[in-house]
């Protein structure tokens, strides 16, 4: 316990030392010590903490017209969309490839070149195909986890120990019954493992969305470009803190439903 | 180079044999062939007269390695054949609970495997076999990997819960002693590629005590004339390793 507050009193002080170091460069009364021209960082580029804390409070105010918090619902939405969509694809497909030497001969090839294309290039087809909405940002995030939790599941589908399916099959299975008790378990172990990186994936596909999407798409990925058009550091400063929170925030929650699902696992036990 | 030439044994109803051999004369393959896994390359095996082909119904298998399902607890490790088989959970509940009770595994019932020993594991495994009551039970070196203590308790939980029940067993071993003690009938093999050397009835008395047989005076015959049989395969299996 000593420990432990110990490491947090630290992390505490680093943010605190960042941000007091942050807001005393880029502050006039401070900085104009060191020359009367310009600032010693100029805050035109990394903003300030206490400006932010403004934009901040601005931002999420009625005042605006699409207020923070509805801007993250939307980015959320789409990330939570895509996450599942991906999942659930990935994980399906997997299973069968990785339960199926020959179609995943056969199927390799395309997946490894549909997987070696960098994702960005595919974003102005998307949005040939899909718009600027929902749809847009869904099938960016689904397009990375897809392929993030397809190879884990893949692994894990065809690593399954033999001796486990025979023992299933003595102690009188189907094989559909070794399927839903033996494949698909080992197989989850693997899966699970790829989901706290799929959720990050899953936020970048929909930000990069954000970005070509504009007003229509809406999010915090919205709020950075717009911020850009208007050269408004603190507002894109807001946003990535908005993000950087949410992107913390969304693989606590995954790895507590990692921890809950994968409680047999011996690197869990005593911690539940 | 084949692991076995011409293997050729009968098994009596009800009767436990014993295979033995150095390591790599093919014990094991002569276990999964019985068991179905491995197809016989010649010859057959005969179950009840009826020529085997693929994994027999009637057949339950205990691995040397630990193939406890690791996400499944106790208690849904040991019920897996029951489910597998469509009991009711009601009775399904019941045998399961049977099972625990008699290898001492109460207040477990709902640990993962991860924190089990290698001995309550391997009971675990032995009980999730033998609640679907087998008719012929196959065990390959099943307590190979545990200490002498654990070893000699699993051995006689086997030997207590086989007089319950007399399934018909055929264990791989290359522990001569535990091949004694537990074994109708103990089938020497050669070095690889394995014959039958020997098929040697074990004159001991049943019940056995897997502690006290072994001070006996007939347990020391058997091993002694098991031993020189047996001796000459281990050193001819040295002599080719050197």
């Amino acid at each position: 316990m000593r420990e432990r507050t110990r490491v947090t009193l630290w992390r505490v002080a680093i943010a605190v030392a960042l941000f007091a170091l942050w807001e005393g460069l880029t502050h006039p009364a401070i900085s104009k010590r060191v020359s009367k021209v310009v600032y010693f960082v100029d805050p035109f580029f990394i903003s300030r903490p206490s400006t932010i804390w403004r934009r901040f409070w601005h931002l999420s105010s009625p005042a605006v017209r699409v207020p923070l918090w509805q801007l993250l619902l939307s980015t959320l939405e789409s990330t939570f969309l895509g996450f599942a969509v991906g999942v659930s694809t990935g994980f399906v497909v997997g299973l069968v490839l990785g339960r199926n030497e020959r179609l995943a001969l056969i199927l390799g090839p395309y997946i490894v070149a549909v997987n070696s294309l960098p994702r960005i290039a595919l974003v102005p087809l998307v949005t040939m195909i899909f718009g600027f909405g929902l749809a847009a940002k869904v099938v960016l995030a689904w397009l990375i986890v897809f392929f993030i939790v397809f190879f884990n599941t893949f692994q894990g589908a065809r690593g399954v120990d033999p001796d486990l399916i025979h023992t299933a099959r003595f102690l009188g299975a189907s094989e559909r019954q070794i399927m839903r008790t033996v494949v698909i378990p080992s197989a989850l172990a693997w899966t699970f493992a790829s989901l706290t990186p799929s959720v990050s994936f899953a936020l970048i596909g929909v930000v990069i969305g954000e970005f070509i999407g504009g007003e229509s798409g809406g999010g915090i990925g919205y709020l950075i470009i717009a911020s850009l058009g208007t050269l408004n550091a603190a507002d894109m400063m807001v946003a990535l803190i908005v993000l950087a929170i949410t992107g913390i925030a969304l693989s606590i929650g995954i790895r507590q439903v990692e921890a809950r699902l994968l409680r047999w696992r011996p690197e869990y036990q005593g911690r539940a | 180079m084949a692991a076995v030439v011409s293997v050729s044994f009968e098994v009596r109803d009800k009767e436990f044999v014993a295979l033995v051999g150095p390591s790599g004369c093919g014990k094991s393959t002569v276990l999964n062939m019985i068991a179905g896994l491995v197809p016989p390359t010649g010859g057959e095996i005969r179950i009840d007269g009826r020529r085997q082909e693929g994994v027999p119904p009637q057949v339950g298998y205990v691995f040397q390695k630990d193939t406890v399902f690791p996400w499944r607890t106790v208690r849904r490790n040991i019920a897996l054949g029951l489910e597998y088989r469509g009991v009711p959970p009601a009775e399904r509940e019941e045998r399961v609970r049977e099972a625990i009770r008699l290898v001492g595994l109460e207040g477990f019932e709902d640990a993962f495997p991860a924190t089990l020993s290698g001995g309550m594991r391997q009971r675990v495994a032995l009980m999730r076999t033998l609640v679907i009551d087998p008719e012929i039970l196959l065990m390959d070196e099943p307590f190979g990997a545990l200490d002498t203590h654990t070893k000699l308790r699993l051995q006689a939980q086997l030997l207590e819960l086989w007089l319950r029940k007399r399934q018909t067993v055929i264990f791989v071993t290359h522990d001569l002693a535990e091949a004694i003690t537990l074994a109708d009938r103990v089938i020497v093999m050669t070095r690889r590629p394995g014959r039958v050397k020997l098929v040697h009835e074990v004159k001991l008395p049943r019940s056995r005590d897997v502690i006290q047989v072994r001070e006996t005076e007939d347990y020391a015959r058997e091993f002694g004339t098991l031993w020189h049989v047996l001796g000459e395969e281990f050193a001819k299996s040295e002599d080719e390793a050197a």
